[in-house]
């Protein structure tokens, strides 16, 4: 006799049968295709455009490194740093002086080191000159060249690099130590290397994108899973009818693997061409005072192919998950004897990690992506508690129930926790999402000074002096303006000695401007400031904070009602015999619509406020991880009920939309259900 | 011995000239068909022959293209779909050949389930429903889920079921189809005893001969057009050793209610 071949689970035959089978599946077979390879399509843009701006906000902060200059043993070069402002937007002063008897290196974005007296400036400040009088110019003179992208945050950033002697002011005189995010005091340098920044806002955008992708990735892994889980639903009949026949659990675990790569692969590939449209409008979002290089936010092949291939692992990893009831019998689905009790050590596992969060917070505070993976491991362990808590409630719901509806929902609920969980998850995460942004406030505006008046510090001696030049200046550009002096602190320059001279220029801005163009240089190293300029990149934060948790809560939100959509679908599907041989005998459909209803949303209003005081609780040291406070206001509170109801509205929607599938599985089932 | 008697009275539900097509096919071609309380009929036929578009006509399934259904004297072909819902759901009952009990429900509230639908509290719904149990052998098994019962349990579950509104007709497609032959003749021997005995007529879709033995009156269907009516099977006139010995073991567990060590299923408990 010959030995039998081991039947090989993805040979030709497998690729034949499972092409043939999604060609043969039918309107609905199409749908759930369609709803495949669109949410692992999705799945694949979002995803790359997450890991995008990670990679994009490095890029960015590595690029502007130079202007964080490494004091050297060896100088060639002295290098300052100021910020001035135009119509309210900082523009980056770079001074720097090449050392007598030394040859300086190019700055970077720059063929060669600035003469003195010469200007380069940024596209973005050349074209702003252009536009401006000269009045009202930021920086003095005429711009000798433009400064490469290599030099530059984003596109439209105001930079000038300013070449000077070794031996000007402006490259001599000290800055003001506070702020170390835009001033740097001239420092002796061997090149333009400099370092990373370790204060400013730099690194809180880094953080910033690390806790949006992983708020975004897990959802999108719930999504992908139930688009999987739909095309096993479609599919189980002729998978079973297959085993019949004398199918192996191997082929039929092939076959499932093998559409699953299918849709996958299709999905992701549409999805990479999603993100491949998508860049330059995703580069025109401003971000961390401007938009965005498109080559900051191409990821790159390998990463590309990486996200794919992980996209297609998922699909095909829930898709086997998915298909286990119909490898076990041939006769399809498997007869469950006994309801699955959701295991306590769930809920134990839970409070570990919620408990193992707080400590860690709390005594490792400097480890930030420490922090960050237990975070994400705090939004996983949601997962975990969830189908407990689904099953907890399934029988409490059962034990009241008094109406049929109700009685389904809860049994339902009990009987299959994880399946129920399922439909929710999106939304208890994206509740979750929704309490950690709730009270995440950002210490942001200034009370240092009026916005309509600038200053200047200089030493209590000079006070007099300094305010006769200011007013001759001022009378030269035809500026109206008070000057005077006070001890606040928007400027300052020595130690207790220093005093502000202050020039309030009412009316518009560009008033204040004009005024800003002729002060300029009237003490050497300063540029005169606002109380709101000096504030200006944590307002910039707050405001990109801002646009950041809505667009994360908008994502979180849509993904939830998708994948909750797309699971309700699927579980119709699931289960179109039974229903439709319960209309058959005639049951109302309202009645197993309002079954299905309930079975959603009584999990969700538990689960969800559960989410949401979970995400409440890891906001905490995130947010001041992330350069914020944490206090929940009218603000908060008034966000999480909008992100509920909208919620909720949406689920109802999404549950709504497989009404007509529910309709059109029973109305087609004969009295064989078939 | 002649344990089944054939009924006399007037029809409780009637089919009478039912026409119905499928795009150029025509499915039934003009049948007349009736069945009277307490009577069972078998509608037999090979596949595609029209019997199961007939029982989707006399059930309010679907609506003949012509012809009319009547039960109790009124015509109910015209109704809309929630009229005929409801008339499916309080005067009929039907048995599937199987899952059409929710696996999630305990067999209980799988019983009880028409009972709430039709406005009657939970409680009550399912003592009412456990009322069932015993006669039909299913006694001390009202909380298992149908994952935890054999098949022939399960179609018990589903007479019940079928039963517990009190309807007048019972209609039951291919209710062994799914069940060895010994626990199929069983099942049908319980559902024709039980149905007489609640005095509601029976229509029973097959294509198994055995089966048909049990009812009163046989109908064939053939092209959509009865092919031999009326004509009325004597039990004995089978002789199939196989239909006497499940017949004997159905009656044995109808008869010992409550006694479910008698029960054919039991080595199927787990």
């Amino acid at each position: 006799m010959r030995a039998l071949r081991p039947m090989r689970a993805l040979d030709r035959t497998t690729w034949t049968l499972t092409w043939r089978l999604t060609r043969a599946g039918g309107r609905t077979g199409l749908l759930a295709t369609g709803l495949s390879v669109a949410a692992a399509a999705i799945s694949t843009a979002l995803l790359l455009v997450c890991v995008a701006a990670n990679l994009g906000f490095q890029q960015r902060a590595d690029r502007i490194d130079w202007r964080n200059p490494v004091r050297s043993g060896a100088p060639v070069a002295v290098e300052a740093v100021g910020t001035t402002f135009s119509g309210g937007t900082p523009v980056t002063v770079v001074d720097v002086a090449q050392l007598p008897g030394k040859k300086a290196p190019a700055l970077p974005g720059m063929p060669r080191f600035p003469k003195p007296g010469e200007t380069w400036v940024s596209p973005a400040l050349a074209d702003l000159l252009h536009r401006l009088p000269a009045d009202r110019h930021p920086v003095p003179g005429t711009p000798a060249g433009t400064l490469g992208r290599e030099a530059l945050a984003h596109p439209g950033e105001l930079v000038a690099v300013v070449g000077h002697k070794p031996t000007a002011a402006a490259v001599t005189a000290p800055r003001d130590p506070r702020r170390p995010d835009d001033t740097v005091t001239p420092t002796r340098v061997a090149d333009f290397t400099g370092r990373p920044l370790q204060y400013g806002i730099g690194g809180f955008y880094v953080t910033l994108a690390k806790i949006a992708t992983i708020l975004v990735v897990i959802p999108l892994l719930v999504l992908g899973a139930s688009s999987a889980r739909l095309s096993v639903s479609r599919r189980d009949q002729r998978l079973a009818a297959l085993r019949l026949i004398g199918a192996t659990p191997g082929r039929i675990a092939g076959m499932t693997a093998a559409e699953a790569a299918f849709t996958g692969a299709a999905g992701a590939l549409l999805g990479a061409v999603g993100y491949a449209l998508l860049l330059p409008a995703v580069a025109q979002v401003p971000v961390a005072g401007g938009s965005w290089y498109v080559a900051d936010l191409w990821v790159g092949l390998p990463v590309l192919l990486a996200v794919l291939a992980a996209v297609v692992a998922m699909v095909v990893v829930s898709a086997l998950a998915g298909l286990r009831q119909v490898v076990v019998g041939p006769l399809g689905v498997a007869r469950r004897s006994q309801a699955p009790r959701m295991h306590v050590l769930r809920a134990l596992v839970f409070v570990a990690v919620i408990v193992g969060y707080a400590w860690f917070t709390d005594n490792k505070k400097d480890e930030v992506n420490a922090i960050l993976v237990f975070f994400a491991v705090v939004f996983l362990a949601l997962s975990v508690i969830g189908p407990w808590v689904v099953g907890i409630l399934g029988r409490v719901v059962s034990a009241r129930a008094a109406t049929p509806a109700t009685l389904l929902a809860g049994r339902r609920m009990l009987d299959d926790p994880k399946s129920a969980w399922r439909t929710v998850s999106g939304l208890a995460l994206a509740g979750f999402v929704a309490g950690f942004f709730a009270p995440f406030g950002v210490v942001g505006s200034s009370s240092w000074g009026s916005p309509d008046t600038l200053a200047v510090a200089v030493p209590k001696s000079q006070v007099t002096a300094v305010q006769h030049e200011a007013r001759e200046r001022l009378k030269d550009a035809r500026v109206t303006a008070t000057v005077g002096s006070d001890t606040g602190r928007v400027a300052v320059v020595g130690g207790e000695d220093s005093v502000q001279v202050t020039v309030t220029v009412p009316g518009d801005t560009e008033n204040l401007d004009r005024a800003r163009t002729a002060l300029t240089s009237l003490v050497p190293g300063q540029y005169p400031v606002t109380g709101t300029d000096v504030d200006w990149s944590g307002k910039m934060f707050t405001e990109d904070f801002s646009t950041a948790t809505r667009v994360v809560l908008g994502v979180t939100f849509v993904i939830a009602i998708a994948s909750a959509g797309i699971t309700a679908a699927s579980s119709v599907l699931d289960r179109r015999r039974t229903y439709g041989l319960l209309r058959l005998a005639g049951t109302p459909l309202r009645i197993l619509d309002e079954a299905r209803r309930k079975e959603t949303l009584i999990p969700v209003a538990v689960l969800a406020g559960g989410a949401v005081l979970t995400g409440l609780f890891a906001a905490a040291p995130l947010t001041v991880l992330a350069g914020g406070s944490s206090s929940l206001d009218l603000g908060g509170i008034a966000l999480l009920a909008a992100c509920f109801g909208l919620g909720v509205a949406g689920l109802l929607a999404a549950s709504a939309l497989s009404r007509p599938l529910l309709k059109s599985v029973t109305a087609s089932s004969g009295p064989r259900g078939e | 011995m002649t344990p089944y008697r054939t009924t006399t009275t007037s029809p409780v539900l009637a089919g009478i000239g039912l026409t119905k097509s499928y795009g150029l096919t025509r499915a039934l071609a003009g049948v007349d068909v009736s069945v009277s309380a307490g009577e069972s009929l078998a509608v037999m036929g090979p596949s595609g022959s029209g019997k199961s578009t007939l029982l989707h006509c006399l059930a309010g399934i679907e609506r003949p293209d012509e012809g009319q259904v009547v039960l109790a004297g009124e015509r109910v072909d015209q109704l809309g779909e929630p009229e005929r819902s409801e008339l499916r759901r309080t005067r009929f009952g039907f048995v599937f050949q199987s899952g059409q009990l929710l696996p999630e429900l305990p067999a209980d509230e799988n019983v009880a389930l028409p009972l709430m639908l039709g406005g009657l509290p939970r409680r009550q719904a399912v003592a009412k429903a456990r009322e069932w149990f015993a006669p039909l052998g299913l006694a001390g098994k009202e909380d298992r889920r149908p994952g935890q019962l054999s098949g022939g349990q399960e179609q018990r579950v589903a007479i019940a079921r079928a039963l517990v509104g009190g309807p007048q007709v019972i209609f039951a497609d291919e209710p062994t189809g799914a069940l060895d032959q010994s626990t199929g003749m069983e099942v049908i021997g319980l559902l024709v005893e039980i149905t007489r005995s609640q005095g509601a007529a029976l229509v029973v879709v097959t294509h198994d001969a055995n089966v048909a033995a049990y009812c009163d009156r046989t109908v064939r269907v053939r092209d959509g057009r009865l092919s031999e009516a009326g004509r009325t099977y004597a039990r004995a006139a089978v002789g199939d050793a196989t239909a006497h010995a499940a017949e004997a073991a159905g009656l044995a567990v109808w008869r010992a209610a409550g006694h479910p060590s008698g029960d054919a299923d039991a080595r199927y408990d787990r």
